[in-house]
């Protein structure tokens, strides 16, 4: 799975980087509309939550730093997405 | 032998509830093991009517000495200052709590209504409610910041919501057996001995904040509360965790995030639905940072932690 996403990501998936949720409550609204996709749209997660295969913006945000990245299974454990990545991926769910 | 007289003003009766369920010392201890006299309590009190008024009538002029006076609940001002909203034994009870707190020896206020103002005080506050000693934040509250008892203490605030039942039971104890000496108050006037640690303190999901893996519901057993379910143990004195809850518990320990109830500010946020339980967020960092953390120590805090997690820490630890 982890190398589908990166194959996807590779092959030049447009996904939704921009607005990052600025608030709380944008991040819930956020998680709203992940919660209403398929259980099983894989390539629809990616989007919505608009992952990048490559550290993202200045400040170089990447999953290793983020609260929901899981070191030792290379897992995002943020119920709504709940795939596996690589620890310098990046999604505009990142929260630290 | 020293007189207690407990009254409340705009309360819910839970720190009543939570003084009834007692165990070190218990309520019963107070009378049987400390000599205090329990001259009137809303939930034990026996004297009605014309008996109370004149108990309370003598309490004010000093006949009967009036040692202790705890207060539950806001000091209810409403409608324009008058206090006929909260009517007790003939007139507004803040006209009893005024004379009272200048007869007392020893003032406390239990909970965070007495203290703070707590939920009745919250914007838009209709019965204009008031802590005894401060509003919020606001130094002042009903008696005024200058306010000290006969003894030459300010109110001896012993917030939350409700109080711990100990809480409530050793202050009154370190009172009533003259050892006030021991209680040091800190700027809220708050007990240090209570008051100067942390929720945090003793949580066992300390682990879990510290290698930065959060809990994303309710009841999960792993995980710390803070990052994402707003848990306020880091910056919330109290010591929830170190003095448990039935001797067993505590918020955190089940699950729950703490809500903040010991400092002044609670209830937090603006209550919108989905703010309550929610880590409140700006660009992803957390609005309120762990007490004594800044935004750049915290970020690299994170990735120090996120670098040396052990394989332990992404683990269900507890087991039931």
């Amino acid at each position: 799975m982890r190398e589908r996403i990166g194959k996807l990501l590779a092959d030049g998936l447009k996904t939704q980087t921009e607005p990052f949720p600025e608030t709380a409550r944008e991040f819930s609204r956020l998680l709203d509309e992940l919660y209403r996709l398929p259980p099983d749209d894989l390539r629809g997660k990616l989007v919505l939550s608009g992952f990048t295969d490559t550290p993202y913006g200045p400040e170089r945000m990447r999953c290793q730093e983020c609260m929901y990245y899981l070191v030792h299974r290379k897992w995002c454990d943020l119920p709504e997405l709940a795939v596996p990545v690589e620890a310098d991926w990046w999604c505009r769910l990142w929260r630290i | 032998m020293a007189n207690l007289l407990w009254l409340q003003g705009g309360a819910c009766s839970g720190n009543t509830m939570s003084f009834l369920n007692a165990e070190e010392p218990s309520a019963c201890d107070l009378v049987n093991d400390f000599g205090i006299n329990v001259l009137w309590h809303p939930s034990l009190g026996v004297e009605l009517g014309e008996n109370l008024r004149k108990l309370l009538r003598d309490l004010v002029s000093g006949a009967i000495p009036l040692d202790i006076f705890v207060f539950e609940g806001t000091v209810v001002n409403a409608p324009g200052g008058t206090g006929e909203w909260n009517r007790f034994a003939g007139r507004p009870m803040k006209d009893w709590v005024a004379d009272l707190c200048k007869a007392a020896g020893f003032v406390v206020a239990v909970g965070d209504c007495a203290t703070w103002g707590g939920i009745p005080a919250t914007a838009p506050n209709p019965s204009d409610s008031q802590g005894l000693q401060f509003l919020k934040r606001e130094h002042g509250g009903f008696l005024g910041k200058d306010f000290t008892s006969k003894a030459g203490l300010p109110v001896i605030n012993v917030p939350g919501c409700p109080a711990h039942p100990d809480w409530i039971t050793q202050i009154v104890v370190a009172v009533a057996t003259g050892r006030t000496a021991d209680i040091t108050l800190d700027e809220f006037q708050r007990p240090k001995t209570f008051f100067q640690s942390f929720t945090q303190t003793g949580c066992t999901r300390n682990m879990h904040f510290a290698y930065k893996v959060s809990a994303t519901e309710f009841g999960q057993r792993k995980g710390c509360l803070f990052y994402d379910l707003g848990c306020r143990g880091p910056m919330t004195h109290s010591p929830c965790n170190r003095i448990l809850w039935n001797r067993q518990s505590s918020k955190t320990r089940a699950g729950m995030p703490c809500l903040g109830c010991t400092e002044p500010e609670f209830p937090f946020f603006d209550l919108a639905p989905g703010t309550v339980f929610k880590t409140q967020t700006v660009m992803g960092i957390p609005k309120d940072m762990p007490n004594g953390v800044d935004k750049k120590g915290y970020i690299a805090l994170t990735a120090a932690a996120k670098n040396a997690a052990p394989r332990w820490a992404e683990e269900d630890i507890f087991v039931v």
